[in-house]
């Protein structure tokens, strides 16, 4: 627990202490004079909108970020944080978004990366490796085997291992940032547990996340910023949604759990998929197939949501759907009555289906590259005449959709990289919408982004499907699942297990359905003994 | 003030690469020893007219190496396809009737233009179409066709004119059309090969490196090393056309030089084919999900490079009068290095075909002015890898940084306590 014993306070001094940190990514000031203090033991919340500089101040702390404006204290002692080193050697670890795990490097290899033990001058002394690092994991309740590459573990699984590298290194100021957003909810409580005993063995904790309901249960303080400054902060016990969501977005705005109900035409389906499977790139037992016989159909106007645990096949159903596996896939498809080969991109979009990827990053953008370039990339060859591409039309298709996506830019040339994570999902969709599909696959469509842009975001699908769309949507956040989706089919490892109507949502429904060994739907357990 | 300081350094940082030729162009009018008539000998027109014809080749070759490197890739075959095209060249030239040269370029030529062809008749035919054009696969059937009897005649055609050489050996047109048109099948189909096997382009391109200066000596026999090209005797006298003076002044192979630039600078910049290369550079897996059909734009870019490079191949024979299987080794090392001069980065995704042109200048005017001040030419490749180095550095920034972290380092920490922790409350923050 946090140190409720004031004298332990005032004597205790602070683990961390960030004064007046500023920091400018050229002409954008990504802080202004922030002040940040933890203590011993203490889970500290860093909250706020994407962009708000929650990760840029931590990555300060962590050496990440070299050149900024401010100074830092750890217990106490004015330190130079200018490489992860520094911040090693001061105590402090980060856990970044994503993994910094060397794939290929087994576990122990990993959590001794950069500090081995040596056995000679220069020999790595494996076995006390493995010994010590297997101590330290099971302090974590990580009981696994650990002469395996780290890729082959899960993800809450390689989590652990960073954490146990930052416990080797007698890391005392842990930070972890989004450090739930790949894991399922068995993985996160698991995690949450980590968490509280590392506290309560005073490690200072900063837990930078996107979700409230984690917020809550965890931290004993809770920081805001908002566009690069502190707004405020505020003991966990004191706060409620509403206030720090006003403090995060600065105004007030709509709950953006009302019901609406999308107008379903009854007309025949947009989309229809039959038998749908896909092979297991790594065959195992248990899982020859990454997907199998799943068959749907979507309406035009219709949102329909594809439910299920990390690993249930539900973004492999969407790449099929859009060519991505030519070859090992199977399976009828068919776009307003008409048969669609399941080819790749360049049929998928001809034919008018659409595909918003679950990674932004690395799948949807040019990073490089202004908003302009991003949107026009799909439909160049009709925004050019004679190969050559007219520039008025590429504006003109820029600006029209940076209004009507609400997309908030300088300008339409403003490269992609240094837009916020919610305008960068802005610009994905937007990319899908210039091929005007009918059919749109979107695989978490709000993942890392911040509320305000999410309620954005759920504006634009419902806005979408009255307008005839037949929507395809994937995500693992069941709030989201079940206030846009018409209809819900569960998956659970590439299986369907129910069709579930709106009159049948809640989160129990569908975790139940999903789990292994849960229920089945009787029409799709007739499947089950088929096989 | 502060603020006109700020446009003034930010317009400077942009302009740098042309500040950089400013500066070095300045080095060498200074540096430059005075002849007889007390002429500066580096502004002579002769020696500018030098420069522009040494830099040509490497230029020309750059200029192909600049598409390849802007989607990502590399391309470590373009000094063996040079050897290659000055091979073929030179024999086309001397060696009547059936050799091993023209035994390889007219097929080869005449499969390039049916698939050339039958490729680009559907692509222009659907691009003219009334806006907004449409998308080649929806091409009808009767345009294709239409394109392949053309691609047919076209290669009947040009294999009548070219055979009716064979007796009296090639002329000047049917060498520059022959011959890239192999670098262009080569460079092609190791573009097929990376993009179809997914395979890393350094090392096909490095296999293919190997394997092209095997098929150069090939072609030559093993006998004959080098053949030299005597216009007016064993040759045609009009190539002496590949190596005159324009108005006294401008070398041809600085237009051919001049011309490529111009062409592929305007195809980077304003054309949809120019775009997939950046955005295949930017982000390939996002291109492939943006429906782009990454695999053809990759086979053009090296079928380009490789045509450039062959063409190169040519003006070398003209240069030099003689065809030889190791003209072009280094070759592509001086490309790469005046691309990345230039500033286009080596992942792909950012450069420009200005940049190129300016760093094919800068390492121009350096051989040049270290020539005139006859420094020995091995202090001469230490300098020219000094030079690389220092560019490369300056254009990514990190000198600055350096800058930076050092005053960091030194900055002197703040001497008081911490301050105590104040939590504030709900209600306070208004």
């Amino acid at each position: 627990m946090v140190p409720s014993d004031e004298q332990t306070k005032a004597s205790d001094p602070l683990a961390l202490q960030m004064r007046r940190i500023s920091k400018s990514f050229g002409p954008t000031r990504a802080l202004t004079e922030v002040d940040f203090e933890i203590h011993r033991g203490e889970i500290h919340a860093l909250v706020g909108e994407n962009g708000a500089g929650k990760t840029t101040l931590m990555k300060i702390a962590a050496g990440l970020i070299e050149d900024f404006d401010g100074e830092i204290f750890v217990h106490g002692q004015g330190v130079h944080l200018n490489s992860p080193r520094d911040a090693t050697r001061a105590g402090i670890a980060m856990i970044q978004q994503e993994l910094s795990l060397v794939p290929e490097l087994q576990v122990d290899e990993n959590i001794f990366l950069g500090q081995e033990k040596l056995q000679s001058l220069f020999l790595v002394d494996r076995k006390s490796q493995i010994q010590a690092a297997r101590e330290v994991l099971k302090t974590l309740d990580f009981h696994g085997a650990l002469q395996v590459p780290v890729s082959k573990l899960r993800v809450g699984e390689q989590q652990l291992v960073e954490i146990a590298k930052a416990l080797i290194a007698k890391a005392r100021i842990l930070i972890m940032d989004e450090a739930t957003s790949a894991l399922s909810i068995n993985e996160t409580e698991r995690l949450f547990q980590v968490i509280r005993r590392l506290a309560s063995e005073g490690v200072a904790i900063v837990y930078i996340s996107h979700r409230m309901e984690e917020v809550f249960a965890l931290a004993h303080t809770v920081t805001v910023l908002r566009d690069g400054r502190r707004i405020g902060t505020v003991p966990g016990k004191e706060a409620n949604r509403r206030d720090l969501i006003r403090m995060m977005v600065g105004r007030e705005i709509q709950e953006m759990f009302s019901e609406e109900k999308n107008a379903t035409s009854t007309e025949k389906p947009m989309l229809e998929v039959r038998n749908l499977s896909l092979e297991n790139p790594l065959p195992t037992p248990m899982r020859p197939m990454l997907v199998q016989d799943v068959s749907f159909s979507v309406r035009a106007g219709e949102v329909f949501g594809l439910g299920g645990l990390l690993g249930a096949g539900r973004t492999e159903i969407l790449q099929v759907l859009y060519g991505l596996h030519p070859g090992t896939s199977e399976g009828d498809i068919w776009v307003e009555g008409n048969p669609v080969r399941l080819l790749g991109p360049v049929q998928a979009k001809a034919r008018g289906i659409a595909l918003v990827t679950e990674d932004r990053k690395r799948d949807g953008l040019i990073l490089g590259a202004g908003i302009d370039r991003n949107l026009g990339l799909p439909v160049t060859r009709t925004l050019s005449h004679l190969g050559i591409v007219l520039p008025g039309r590429e504006r003109g298709l820029a600006q029209s959709m940076i209004r009507e996506l609400n997309i908030q830019a300088r300008d339409s040339e403003q490269t992609t990289g240094s837009l916020s994570g919610g305008n960068q999902q802005k610009v994905v969709v937007g990319k899908c919408l210039v091929t005007k599909p009918r059919v749109l696959l979107l695989d978490e469509p709000t993942r890392g982004i911040d509320v305000g842009a999410k309620a954005e975001i759920y504006r634009l699908i419902g806005e979408l499907a009255r307008r005839g769309l037949a929507i395809v949507l994937a995500s693992s956040e069941l709030p989201e699942l079940i206030r846009l989706s018409d209809r819900i089919l569960v998956l659970r490892e590439g299986r369907p297990t129910a069709l579930l109507d709106r009159s049948e949502y809640s989160p129990e429904t569908i975790l139940e359905y999903a789990s292994p060994g849960g229920a089945i739907q009787p029409e799709f357990s007739k499947l089950e003994v088929t096989v | 003030m502060k603020g006109l300081l700020t446009v003034v350094w930010r317009f400077l940082l942009k302009t740098k690469l042309f500040w950089g030729l400013a500066v070095l162009y300045g080095m060498g009018i200074i540096l430059s020893p005075v002849n007889r008539k007390g002429a500066n000998i580096f502004l002579e027109p002769g020696n500018q007219a030098d420069v522009l014809r040494q830099v040509s080749n490497n230029g020309i070759i750059a200029v192909g190496m600049t598409l390849v490197i802007l989607t990502g890739g590399i391309d470590l075959s373009v000094g063996s396809m040079m050897s290659l095209g000055c091979m073929l060249c030179a024999m086309l030239l001397t060696l009547p009737g059936w050799t091993a040269g023209s035994v390889t370029a007219i097929p080869t030529s005449a499969v390039v233009t049916v698939l050339l062809c039958s490729y680009l008749v559907p692509l222009i035919s659907t691009n003219l179409q009334r806006t907004p054009a449409k998308p080649v696969e929806q091409a009808s059937w009767t345009i294709r066709l239409l394109g392949a009897v053309l691609g047919l005649v076209a290669a009947g055609l040009l294999v009548w004119w070219t055979t009716s050489q064979l007796q009296t050996k090639f002329g000047v047109l049917s060498v520059l059309i022959t011959v890239p048109a192999v670098g262009l099948a080569i460079g092609g189909l190791t573009g097929l090969v990376i993009s179809k096997g997914k395979l890393q382009p350094f090392i096909v391109t490095l296999a293919m490196m190997v394997a092209i200066v095997g098929v150069a000596r090939l072609l030559g026999g093993e006998t004959a090393a080098v053949y030299p090209v005597y216009t007016g005797s064993n040759a045609t006298e009009k190539f002496d056309i590949l190596r005159a003076l324009v108005l006294q002044v401008v070398p041809v192979p600085g237009i051919f030089f001049l011309v490529a630039v111009l062409a592929f600078g305007f195809i980077l910049k304003y054309s949809a084919f120019g775009r997939y290369i950046y955005a295949i550079g930017g982000n390939e897996q996002a291109a492939r999900l943006a429906g782009i059909r990454v695999d053809q734009v990759k086979v053009a870019v090296y079928a380009i490079s490789g045509m450039l490079a062959s063409l190169a191949g040519v003006l070398y024979t003209a240069q030099y009068r003689q065809g030889k299987p190791d003209a072009g080794s280094g070759v592509e090392l001086d490309a790469i290095a005046a691309v990345v001069i230039g500033g286009t980065n080596l992942m792909g995704g950012k450069g420009t075909m200005t940049g190129t042109f300016v760093g094919v200048l800068i390492f121009g005017f350096l051989t040049n002015i270290l020539l005139l001040k006859n420094i020995n030419s091995n202090i001469q490749f230490v300098l020219k890898g000094g030079i690389i180095l220092a560019a490369v550095l300056l254009q990514e920034g990190q000198v600055g940084l350096w800058w930076k972290r050092l005053r960091a380092r030194t900055k002197k920490l703040g001497t008081s306590e911490p301050r105590k922790d104040e939590i504030h409350s709900l209600q306070n923050l208004g």
